[in-house]
């Protein structure tokens, strides 16, 4: 299969889950004896672009334009239609980002085809590739497959694959190609504003790759920031499950289980959790769990991936300690 | 201004799930309104009290789902528009698009509102599509949305911590993001004049529209464990140095 | 501060939508259809007959085994046959006495089990049927509205203020505050089923009892899915025995319906003596005997609850009329507690509740003078007949098993009279012995496979609420929990609620009481078992509670 990743960069800047897709075509394109190229989109990104090729991980194709400098649903669509109707791949791949959920479903239309969208995985059955998901807020998962004729849109959900299997193929740098897009002013018809940093209102847990979460076992709020520091060193998010709320020790909002939020982060580090089927149901979508608790019977450690029995007074400074060392 | 909500019908979030090959049973179990869709609807509310006009809700499902455009309506929406499909839990997202796109083209309106995505299926795609459809400007994870002389002026959620502000000229189509108000609650009052509030249902078919499928669901599944605990052992210490170490190697998560 | 209350009048107001509710408000509405259709005055309007039910939807918070005598539901509703969601008859009633290890069919089914010519249900689909005609006979339903406060008037009521709506968990009004309505009625009708908190209130006040205080038991049950020939659709039997001593009253349920599906529960009269006894954990022991188990072999568990029931019977039957006031169902104590009959007894309440408001609305007085035909009515029928003869049942087993079957086989040829009549009867709590400084046992766990803790079983009973609301849970004295009932009862409260929302956890030097009030299961054991009587249950924002579909 001919594969198009689409990379996505702002301000300069990657988007690292770009990567995470690079690596799920390079594996798709494995499956089917494929080939990927990367696509950049902007205004003066040549230098990405290069660096992308310098990867060697794909052919670079850098589409340029005045009106790509700053993201907007129409500029990209249009232009990317054009690059795909000339490229002529087989599938088109995304990470799905905030900016690929406003835009491909759209691109994909245009084409009159349709796209499969927040996928973890695939699996190649036969001649057929299988795209999985997740139905039901990650309480089931879903095999689909495309029908019709290419091209076949999908996007990976960030963490589904892990950008540290980038394969670079030997012999130097990639090849970079510039394609040229038609885009004219009238086409685009919101006008980008200045983007802005804020301090949250509230956090949104559901985006954390990265959480730290305590239970009942941290028995009094003056130890939370023990956790804290674990979250801190890890860089992640404090999360809870609902005692702790309940009492006020952290705001509601940092709550996960079936009366709070339902998260599928990389990892989910529990710390004197029990793993009541409350707070189960709403983040055993996480990728690995790990579970630190004193009682070795506690539910919490059927689901977890790697088990910690022991006193989480002990383990928490121990492990703050560790991860800060391993950051540097 | 003339606002059309599309607002989707979904099992209770805690309705126990009964698989039946690509979908679920359906016997037995609650329905409400998408979450996020309550949001959409809540903001459509305010714009109408700020700007005056007309909220007008569209779903699109089977008969059950005149019990979600109740509640709707309830909550202060005018009218409503039910495309009434059995089958509807099977359409993919640009089939599902393509319907309401029909039914909302036959409207005279300002600005369409969806939610995110919905709580079942999880898409995420039908406000974007819907727009395309219509070949209307959008924006999707909208924040705020300020109007003024026929333009919006929107505040637009990215990804960490970042927002943007973007101008967009009406008619368009907008996603809500969830959470952004607290959702009110249907009145007494409320609750007795949706009763009288009209609900007009239509079918796919006079709509026009024919629906080629572009993707199958092929079984949805509950995934299975398939891998073991493995409890590490040592002094705390020790053990916190090994975790470490496999959450950097083996699990790759760090 | 004065709360500004939008208000609202109906000429009659239900509160609760269960079989008793429900079939007032459907039989009002079609008096009134052939009433205006003959063209009598004055033209009555069944919109003005308003229902609130506070789940989230209609059938939402009903509970039961069940199994339904349809005589009332013929009279309601005539083509019942047609569309009423029926589950299964009855093909065979059992009645068995079970050991720790053996379980013993008695030869004969004792007449009161014997439950030919009856249907196995489930209550919350029936509700659920019932509410959608009585929506289409025009009645207005309110889902997600609870009454919250009576309001008075003289001797009497005159309506009912529903929940506040949008207060956080500090008592502070959220964005979305929306004070609860002044709703008044000609006639309001009290259906809130067992232990009604504003028929507690209506009841207290106007000192409504009768010769007996009203006495509950606790019906825990689940809901399971078997494998295919483990047990009959319609196969009926109720348990006597282990794991309950014969000082206590109750027994299990294994109700076959269709589909390979299986109602179980065990209920237990909320008067027993070891303030320590856990009803939900002597339920999971139940399931563990062979014949249980066996049954549940490669099942999965569908859906859990609990509710409280009335045993009093008829001596525990408040005055059920009051100037615009009637109460109806189990609030009323209309359930047969020898047949374990409360559906049908309920539905005819409610008709014979509905009548009487009939009459009252013509002649355009809804005084307590004019309501007593509904007194009269229950008199005259088949509630009378069937209750009077059990009058005295519950009450015959204070003192254990032995002696409630000889005095209650003496009722049976006496009419009820028996021994003594009438047998009064103290309120549950009461029966409780102190503790002594007994230690408490280890808590139950579960399998998680055939048994469940408590979490897990609540998990199963979709329960949620608006998490940001004040406790629902009113507690008149935080400090008797934390320092005499430690010390004479051991927090009873631990143990008898089916929904682990009450613990007792620990603080500084001692214990406090922590109430994990979104569990609740509104089955109100805690208002009627707690020693202190300081527990009031109070309805929480409407919609929250369990979700007892296809129970």
């Amino acid at each position: 299969m001919k594969i198009l990743v689409i990379a996505e960069q702002r301000q300069g800047k990657w988007n690292n889950t770009s990567f995470e897709t690079l690596v799920a075509a390079q594996q798709i394109a494995a499956a089917t004896s494929g080939s990927v190229t990367a696509v950049v989109v902007g205004k003066g990104v040549a230098a990405l672009a290069d660096d992308l090729a310098s990867k060697n991980a794909a052919e670079v194709l850098l589409v340029e334009h005045d009106l790509l400098g700053t993201y907007t649903a129409d500029g990209y669509c249009i232009a990317l239609a054009q690059v795909i109707e000339s490229a002529k791949p087989d599938l088109v791949l995304f990470p799905h980002t905030y900016q690929v959920r406003d835009f491909a479903p759209k691109l994909a239309a245009m084409l009159g085809k349709g796209m499969v969208g927040d996928c973890v995985g695939f699996r190649k059955e036969g001649d057929k590739l299988v795209f999985v998901r997740q139905m039901f807020q990650g309480k089931t998962a879903a095999d689909v497959s495309f029908i019709g004729a290419v091209p076949w849109f999908a996007s990976f959900q960030s963490g589904a694959f892990r950008a540290d299997l980038l394969q670079a193929h030997s012999g130097g740098k990639a090849r970079v190609s510039a394609a040229k897009v038609e885009l004219k002013e009238e086409n685009i018809r919101t006008t980008p504003l200045e983007l802005f940093k804020e301090a949250k209102a509230s956090v949104d847990l559901t985006q954390a790759p990265l959480i730290v979460a305590i239970g009942r076992g941290i028995k009094a709020p003056e130890n939370i920031a023990q956790a804290e520091a674990v979250a801190k060193a890890l860089g992640g998010e404090i999360a809870a499950s609902r005692p702790i709320c309940d009492e006020g020790w952290l705001p509601m909002e940092r709550q996960i289980g079936s009366s709070g939020q339902t998260i599928a982060p990389k990892l989910y580090l529990a710390l004197g959790i029990s793993g009541a089927i409350q707070h189960v149901v709403g983040m055993k979508g996480a990728r690995t769990i790990v579970a630190v608790n004193k009682d070795q019977n506690a539910p919490i450690f059927e689901i977890a991936d790697y088990g910690i029995v022991a006193d989480i007074f002990e383990v928490m400074p121990a492990l703050a300690e560790e991860l800060q060392k391993a950051k540097s | 201004m003339n606002i059309i909500v599309c607002i989707k019908q979904v099992p209770a979030k805690d309705a126990p799930l009964s698989i039946a090959g690509n979908w679920i049973k359906e016997a037995d179990i609650g329905f409400e309104m998408n979450e996020p869709d309550s949001y959409a609807l809540e903001e459509a509310l305010r714009l109408k009290e700020k700007h005056g006009g007309e909220v007008i809700v569209l779903s699109l499902g089977p008969e059950r789902v005149k019990q979600t455009i109740k509640e709707a309506l309830a909550k202060g929406a005018d009218r409503a528009i039910h495309v009434a499909d059995d089958h509807f839990s099977q359409l993919d997202p640009l089939g599902a698009a393509k319907v309401l796109a029909a039914a909302i083209g036959k409207e005279r309106c300002d600005l369409v509102l969806t939610g995110l995505q919905s709580d079942d299926h999880g898409f995420g795609q039908t406000g974007v599509l819907v727009a395309a459809l219509l070949n209307l400007p959008h924006a999707t994870i909208i924040m705020q949305i300020e109007v003024q002389d026929g333009k919006m002026k929107l505040k637009r959620e990215l990804e960490a911590g970042w927002f943007q502000h973007i101008e967009c000229p009406l008619p368009a189509v907008l996603s809500i993001q969830s959470g952004i108000n607290k959702v009110r609650y249907a009145t007494l009052k409320g609750i007795m004049a949706a009763k009288k509030k009209e609900i007009m249902t239509i079918n796919r078919e006079s709509l026009g529209v024919t629906v080629e499928p572009t993707q199958l669901i092929e079984k949805i599944y509950v995934p299975s464990k398939t891998k073991k605990t493995e409890f590490l052992s040592g002094t705390p210490k020790e053990m916190a140095a090994k975790l470490v170490e496999k959450l950097k190697f083996e699990a790759r998560v760090i | 501060m004065a709360i500004q209350r939008e208000q609202l009048e109906a000429d009659v107001l239900v509160v609760g939508a269960g079989p008793a509710g429900l079939s007032c408000a459907l039989h009002l509405a079609n008096l009134i259809k052939r009433h205006n259709a003959s063209g009598a005055k004055p033209e009555l309007s069944a919109e003005n007959i308003y229902v609130l039910e506070k789940g989230r939807e209609i059938g939402a918070h009903q509970l039961s085994g069940a199994i339904m005598n349809p005589k009332a539901l013929a009279e309601l509703v005539p083509d019942f046959a047609k569309n009423a969601p029926l589950d299964t008859p009855v093909t065979e009633s059992a009645a068995l006495l079970f050991t720790q290890k053996s379980s013993y069919r008695f030869p004969v089914t004792p007449p009161p089990f014997n439950n030919a010519g009856n249907f196995v249900i489930s209550l919350s689909r029936l509700v659920k049927w019932l509410g959608g005609l009585v929506e289409t006979a025009g009645v207005n339903v309110f889902k997600e509205f609870g009454g919250a406060e009576l309001i008075y008037d003289g001797n009497g009521i005159a309506g009912v203020i529903t929940e506040d709506k949008g207060v956080d968990k500090n008592g502070k009004p959220k964005d979305n505050y929306t004070p609860g309505y002044e709703l008044r009625a000609k006639v309001t009708v009290l259906a809130e089923g067992p232990r009604g908190s504003l028929t507690k209130q209506l009841v207290g006040k106007q000192k409504l009892d009768h010769i007996n205080p009203q006495t509950y038991g606790i019906g825990i049950k689940e809901l399971w899915d078997v494998q295919p020939d483990k047990i009959k659709p319609g196969y009926v039997a109720h348990t006597l025995g282990w794991p309950l001593s014969t000082k206590m009253y109750g027994g299990g349920w294994i109700y076959g319906l269709s589909n390979n599906r299986v109602s179980i529960g065990l209920v237990v009269a909320l008067e027993y003596a070891d303030p320590r006894f856990d009803p939900h954990a002597a339920f999971q022991t139940w399931k563990t005997h062979p014949f249980v188990r066996d049954l549940l072999d490669g099942g999965k568990l569908v859906r859990y609850g609990a509710k409280s029931l009335p045993y009093g019977g008829w001596y525990a039957m408040p005055r059920n009329y009051v100037d615009g006031g009637l109460i109806v169902g189990d609030s009323g104590s209309f359930l047969d507690s020898q047949r374990l009959k409360g559906v049908h007894l309920a539905m005819k309440s409610g008709m014979l509740a509905a009548e009487t408001i009939f009459e009252a609305l013509k002649k355009g007085d809804t005084s307590g003078k004019t309501l007593k035909l509904y007194k009269d009515k229950i008199d005259q029928s088949y509630i009378k007949t069937e209750l009077w003869k059990v009058r005295n049942f519950h009450q015959s087993f204070h003192n254990g098993l032995f002696e409630g079957f000889v005095l209650s086989g003496l009722q049976e040829i006496t009419g009820g009279h028996g021994w003594i009549d009438p047998m009064h009867a103290q309120p549950g709590y009461k029966a409780y012995n102190q503790i002594h400084g007994r230690s408490a046992q280890e808590r139950f766990k579960g399998d998680g496979k055939l048994t469940f803790d408590r979490l897990m079983d609540v998990y199963h009973s979709g329960t949620r609420h608006e998490e940001d609301q004040p406790c629902h849970l009113k507690v008149l004295d935080l400090n008797v929990c934390s320092t005499r009932c430690v010390e004479e009862y051991g927090n009873p409260c631990q143990y008898f609620c089916p929904a682990a929302v009450y613990e007792m956890a620990k603080e500084g030097e001692g214990l406090k009481l922590k109430i994990n009030a979104a569990n609740c299961v509104h089955c109100k054991t805690c208002d009627i078992a707690d020693p202190y009587q300081i527990i009031n249950w109070t309805v929480p924002e409407g919609g929250g509670g369990p979700n007892y579909e296809g129970m």
